[in-house]
């Protein structure tokens, strides 16, 4: 079912670029209803939409049908983010975000695979953090940039989850009393991703209970742009690898940064084995 | 097989080719972003080139054409046009900066926000450049 979700967002994605003549650099969409392509249920579509409606990235939207899919086009700019972040030196990596509902969608099969608690580390303003909040898992928000922590704070009352202004390498995370986790990775193993996902799982590393227990999702990329992995993974198999990792599931689903690439984001969601 | 009259032609052909960009260079207070590749790879290719004829031991007509080019790169190029290409870029970079900051304050219509995406877009371009610009200084330093 997850699967074909991811499927029909990406055929959505596809019918939106050919259509979309806005001029917008990280436009999204997000379906007004629930439908056969799309069952999402309606409480989680509102506070999708709420989501997306406050969210200050966002300075537009409008309706539109995508297909045969009635939607809510959101069209955002995230130029001032980047802008803070190039100027603090404080990123690894800079704010992209993944779309809404490939948040919703990512989250939906890390609760799928059983994992209980989400740590979305480089987090940016919060939406995978949110969209786990939204199915009711434990969820944490970590993300080195205070201006994208403000942001978050400015949304955190449509559900609460927990936003943490922090270096993710750095963070405690005993201090989370976490049980059965999952950590998303924000940034491409090209853009910074390795190093901050080599420092996480050291940490994670230290703390014996969640050493096997703990469940990595790694965003990757399929662009002869990136130069590739030898181990393949969309550039994380050698660190899956040398982290004796076993990848267990993947998905492809929109993000801002795949808008005109004819593949999607490539979630690698791995294991200890 | 190319003669040694081929090597030496074309040598000179791409050291004129350099001084025609440096003429550009010179004739403008600010170059466009391509302008400002077009000659950097230029200079590299010429110093390749230099470089490698240098290793064969050319005649002496075509060492006395590489040393003009090489002195010609050094006294015009490196000494003079680089560093201000350096100097506009980060000048540009620094008043973009301060511009996008200082419209960033309060709340924008969407057309001054997609407006400003040029400004952004350009800015981008104009820090990648100087990235671009730099590896040829760290080139320089390790020489």
């Amino acid at each position: 079912m997850i699967d074909q979700f991811a499927k029909n967002l990406v055929e959505l994605k596809k019918e939106f670029v050919r259509v979309y003549d806005g001029k917008s650099q990280t436009p999204e969409v997000i379906p007004t209803s629930k439908s056969e392509l799309f069952p999402i249920e309606e409480p989680h579509l509102e506070l999708l939409h709420e989501f997306a409606a406050k969210n200050p990235i966002h300075y537009n939207s409008f309706e539109k049908k995508i297909g045969s899919v009635d939607c809510i086009v959101y069209e955002g700019d995230i130029n001032k983010y980047w802008l803070n972040s190039i100027q603090h030196g404080s990123s690894k990596a800079p704010f992209s975000p993944t779309w809404i509902m490939s948040s919703y969608v990512n989250t939906l099969l890390a609760k799928s695979l059983g994992y209980s608690e989400v740590i979305d580390i480089g987090s940016g303003d919060g939406r995978i953090a949110f969209c786990a909040r939204v199915l009711d898992m434990a969820s944490y928000s970590i993300e080195i940039d205070d201006m994208l922590v403000d942001l978050q704070n400015r949304l955190n009352g449509i559900v609460d989850f927990y936003s943490y202004c922090s270096d993710a390498v750095l963070f405690d995370y005993s201090s989370l009393n976490l049980t059965k986790p999952i950590f998303f990775i924000g940034g491409l193993a090209q853009m910074g991703g390795i190093s901050l996902a080599s420092g996480v799982l050291k940490s994670i590393r230290s703390i014996s209970h969640l050493k096997k227990k703990s469940g990595w999702v790694f965003a990757g990329t399929l662009s002869p742009k990136y130069a590739p992995d030898p181990k393949n993974e969309a550039g994380w198999g050698t660190l899956i690898e040398d982290n004796d990792l076993k990848p267990v599931q993947h998905i492809s689903l929109p993000t801002a940064w795949t808008l005109h690439e004819p593949d999607e984001t490539q979630y690698i969601f791995a294991e200890s084995y | 097989m190319t003669s040694a009259e081929d090597i030496s032609k074309m040598f000179e052909d791409e050291s004129k080719k350099i001084e025609n960009l440096f003429d550009v260079a010179d004739s403008k207070t600010e170059m466009s972003i391509h302008e400002i590749v077009e000659a950097y790879y230029q200079v590299m290719n010429v110093s390749s080139m230099a470089n490698m004829l240098k290793q064969v031991n050319p005649e002496l007509e075509l060492k006395k054409k590489i040393s003009k080019t090489e002195k010609l790169i050094s006294q015009r190029f490196d000494s003079i046009i680089h560093p201000r290409i350096i100097q506009n870029l980060s000048a540009s970079i620094q008043e973009l900066t301060k511009k996008l900051q200082s419209g960033n304050s309060g709340e924008k219509s969407k057309e001054q926000t997609e407006l400003d995406t040029m400004l952004f877009d350009e800015l981008r371009q104009s820090m990648s450049t100087k990235e671009f610009v730099e590896q040829y200084e760290n080139g320089l330093s390790h020489d």
